[in-house]
């Protein structure tokens, strides 16, 4: 199968619960739900409101205030919060319990520094770093030298801060559930998040493009994830297509280019930006043989106003969201769902996508969902199945598993079956990359 | 011309109210100076969306460009300077060294401007150093951009202790007959001075000579600056083992060129006839004759082994090269420059200053075209050229076009002033015995 059918291509409307959540689905709820005993039309009904939240089209509030009172009459109560007011309460709740029961971590700074390790919360960690008074004194008195290697080992402590996920956070990721928390502390299993990209199974409907822009607040013509439609010479009539995430390179050229450390790899894998460091020379940018950067050109001035989430990632490093103006960003995996307890690996992008493409997880867990529908789709095609890694011959050891047709270098453009336009998005983003006029042709006109 | 008379020459720049001709290109240097600071300011208050670059990949665009490309070259001119000053005192090229000391003038400021583009190509300037410093311990084993910051001081810092070394017999010969005005400026200078250095000057001198001949070919334009590309996976436009010399053919014949029109613009405003005579000129344009014909050659091997059987993606990016009309404007004005010193030395009659000066210009010229079109065209044809937006376009904005002049306004500026507080050529004369 070298290309995908488009007699499927969905019309160019933003999909809604109502696509996703069909008569058959429905259905198979309701037999599901038969034997509980509960509200089958209640889960229905959370379910679609669920969606919606996530494409965007429903506030948490409304969704909460919508099924208060059937909440109520099904189960009595309703705990979950609703005012804004009791969200914060929830959250300042859930941050002291995971406080209490920080587990110590070691200052990985003073250990660097050769002193005793000393134990502080992992919410102090970052924070507040232990400096004893001989390093203070010794740090000072040195002069040059002294600075000289303080850095050293400074930058030594924030790599291996790096390395830590989830430390410094009320939510340090636990347990088996989350790929990020999962191994790389005890040493055996190295945690690599990645995707298998489904190419055979996607129509370019581009509803993961939509769902990331809106999720992180994007720049029009910003894609941090992409869809490129291309033909091969020898099959003029086929349109292939191929979804372009960043690759989170385990061997990144732009991580090694950066000149600041801003550009960086996470224990799990995932490569981020530090957003309170880069200062914007788009070297990674340069250095990317995919193209995955997108600059932040000017101050954010899309109707969603650019980013109001949380921009901290679990390690408390400004890392989410669009890039302030003067600093690159990218396809960020979304770090917030991985260190969050709550939920198990999944991308914005890969809940979006309605044909199931993008499978989201660590690749190096046998167990992960992109291995095992890797694995299903290997032996179901009777060990025929075409994948491939891109551009791999560059060295760049990237971490997206595509199943489906490798485009040739012969390949060319196409035009998408789903235009970008169709879904109010700008395609090529130089063209409304227009900054104010200059005061000399304001006055004297042109 | 005795030793009285030659001092009362270069102190001819020192000495006596500044000519017409100085106000004037003094005003136009500030002109130019304030022009850039407007445009500046004005992508600093609306960000860099004001600047012809962009995005590559889905966004049709360039990310790097006349900004680099300009820095390069300002690098490359630095070379110039300590290059022929390192030789004058290493292979005892006396011919030279009159222009010794303006040339490392112009390495001085061209480096400082070469870092300055570094910061207004910056999206948040503001972080330059504490960013840099901060991750500096770990970026340096592996970011060309930091080996390149590292390196570029470390020559800045050569130049200018060479420079403080080899001035400070001349401030204390000449005390009495600098301005009272900088006092206070030679008193720094001469801290610690006594009568009895030269002799350890000297040595001192000679290894900082040394190191900065080593150093600067080798390992800055003919390593870090080259690497800063070469090095990248994806754009096989940039690829190539013989990056680095291509870069430093490209380098040295702007650097003379530089330094030839420099020294004839002091020759001219002060009646340097006789100090800065034809002969510096001569044999400057003849290593500059031999610089530009290494650089045709490189370019040469590169075009040749480019368009035949290279592999897709690096034939992709020759073929756009030398499809180029740019890329054979900037080689035709080397070939120029290179045929008329040709001819001159095989008809001496040819010759003049004027003339010369003229023809080593033209490499200065083709220099900037060429490293602003290697920027460029690198980025347009990328190994993943499978977007709409590959190839990307991009027209330098107003404000970029106003930064070259603003960086040469910046230079004239530099040499306007320090003409005025030190002697630009050595008044020592027996440094060799």
């Amino acid at each position: 199968m070298t290309s995908p059918e488009h007699d499927g291509v969905h019309e160019s409307q933003p999909l809604s619960a109502a696509d996703v959540f069909d008569a058959a689905w429905e259905e198979k709820v309701r037999s599901a739900m038969a034997s509980t005993g509960w509200n089958a039309d209640l889960a229905i009904q959370a379910a679609r409101g669920a969606l919606d939240v996530l494409a965007g089209g429903l506030t948490e509030d409304e969704f909460q205030s919508r099924l208060h009172d059937a909440y109520l009459r099904e189960f009595g109560v309703d705990l979950r919060p609703r005012t804004e007011e009791e969200m914060e309460a929830a959250a300042l709740e859930l941050d002291t319990a995971a406080g209490a029961v920080a587990l110590p971590v070691v200052d990985s700074r003073a250990a660097a520094a050769g002193e005793a390790p000393v134990a502080v919360t992992a919410r102090g960690a970052s924070a507040h770093p232990t400096v004893s008074r001989r390093t203070a004194i010794a740090v000072a008195g040195g002069g040059i030298a002294a600075l000289m290697v303080g850095d050293l080992l400074g930058a030594r402590a924030r790599q291996a801060e790096a390395q830590t996920p989830g430390h410094g956070s009320g939510h340090a990721p636990t347990g088996p559930t989350n790929g990020a928390g999962n191994g790389a502390a005890n040493g055996k299993h190295k945690v690599q998040m990645g995707m298998v990209i489904d190419l055979e199974r996607c129509d370019g409907c581009l509803m993961c493009v939509s769902a990331c822009k809106k999720a992180y607040g994007l720049q029009d013509g910003v894609h941090w994830l992409y869809v490129l439609a291309y033909k091969e010479p020898d099959k003029p009539n086929n349109v292939n297509l191929l979804v372009r995430p960043c690759q989170h390179c385990s061997n990144a050229p732009c991580v090694k280019v950066c000149p600041t450390g801003a550009r960086h790899r996470r224990s799990d894998g995932i490569v981020l930006t530090n957003y309170d460091v880069c200062f914007g020379c788009r070297y990674c940018q340069v250095s990317c043989p995919y193209g995955v950067n997108y600059f932040g050109w000017e101050d954010p001035k899309d109707a969603g106003g650019g980013f109001t989430g949380e921009r901290k990632d679990g390690r408390g490093k400004s890392v989410i969201g669009a890039p302030p103006r003067g600093v690159m960003g990218k396809c960020i995996y979304c770090p917030g769902r991985q260190d969050s307890i709550h939920q198990e690996p999944s991308t914005h992008c890969s809940v979006s996508c309605p044909m199931g493409v993008i499978h989201y997880g660590d690749l190096n867990d046998p167990e992960s969902e992109p291995n095992r529908y890797l694995n299903k789709r290997v032996a179901d095609s009777g060990g025929k199945l075409s994948t491939f890694r891109l551009l791999d011959d560059l060295g760049t050891r990237p971490n997206v598993i595509y199943i489906g047709h490798r485009p040739s270098r012969r390949a060319e453009p196409t035009a998408n079956p789903v235009k970008y336009e169709d879904w109010g998005l700008v395609n090529e983003r130089r063209t409304v990359l227009e900054g104010p006029e200059p005061w000399f042709k304001r006055m004297f006109g042109r | 011309m005795t030793e009285a008379d030659r001092t009362k020459t270069i102190l001819r720049s020192i000495h006596g109210r500044p000519s017409r001709r100085y106000y004037i290109i003094m005003a136009l240097a500030l002109l130019g100076i304030i022009w850039y600071g407007q445009a500046y300011v004005f992508q600093l208050q609306n960000g860099m969306i004001v600047l012809g670059i962009a995005d590559w990949g889905s966004s049709g665009g360039i990310p790097w460009g006349l900004y680099v490309g300009s820095f390069i070259w300002w690098v490359g001119i630095a070379h110039g300077g300590i290059i022929v000053s390192a030789a004058v005192r290493l292979f005892r090229l006396n011919t030279y060294k009159p222009v010794a000391r303006l040339a490392e003038l112009l390495t001085l400021i061209a480096l400082s401007v070469a870092a300055f583009y570094i910061v207004v190509h910056l999206g948040r300037p503001d972080r330059v150093v504490t960013s840099m410093l901060r991750g500096w311990p770990t970026t340096v084993h592996t970011s060309p951009l930091a080996w390149d910051v590292t390196v570029i001081t470390l020559y800045f810092v050569l130049t200018a202790t060479y420079l403080y070394l080899t001035i400070r017999a001349d401030i204390h010969s000449l005390k009495m007959e600098l301005p009272r005005i900088f006092s206070p400026l030679y008193a720094v200078l001469l801290i610690g001075y006594r009568e009895d250095e030269k002799k350890k000057i000297e040595g001192m001198a000679w290894w900082l000579a040394l190191a900065v001949i080593i150093l600067a070919p080798l390992f800055l334009h003919g390593g870090v600056i080259p690497w800063l590309f070469a090095l990248l996976p994806g754009q096989p436009g940039w690829f190539g083992a013989a990056q680095g010399p291509q870069f430093l053919t490209i380098a040295l014949s702007s650097a003379l060129g530089g330094v030839m029109i420099v020294a004839y613009l002091f020759r001219r405003l002060y009646g340097w006839e006789e100090l800065l005579d034809d002969n510096v000129f001569r044999g400057l344009s003849r290593w500059l004759a031999l610089f530009a014909m290494l650089f045709l050659w490189l370019q040469l091997q590169k075009i040749i082994t480019g368009v035949s059987i290279a592999p897709d993606s690096i034939h992709t990016a020759t073929r756009a090269t030398v499809s180029e009309p740019l890329y054979w404007l900037a080689l035709a004005l080397v070939g120029g420059a290179l045929g008329w010193f040709g001819l001159q030395m095989l008809f001496p009659q040819l010759f003049t200053v004027e003339r010369t000066v003229v023809a080593a210009a033209l490499p200065v010229m083709a220099t900037l075209i060429e490293k602003f079109l290697f920027v460029v065209e690198g980025m347009m044809h990328p190994v993943f050229d499978l977007y709409q937006g590959v190839p990307g376009y991009y027209t330098p904005s107003w404000i970029e076009l106003s930064s070259v002049v603003g960086a040469i306004s910046l230079v004239v500026l530099f040499f306007l002033i320090v003409s005025k507080v030190i002697p630009v050529i050595e008044v020592e004369v027996e440094h060799d015995e």
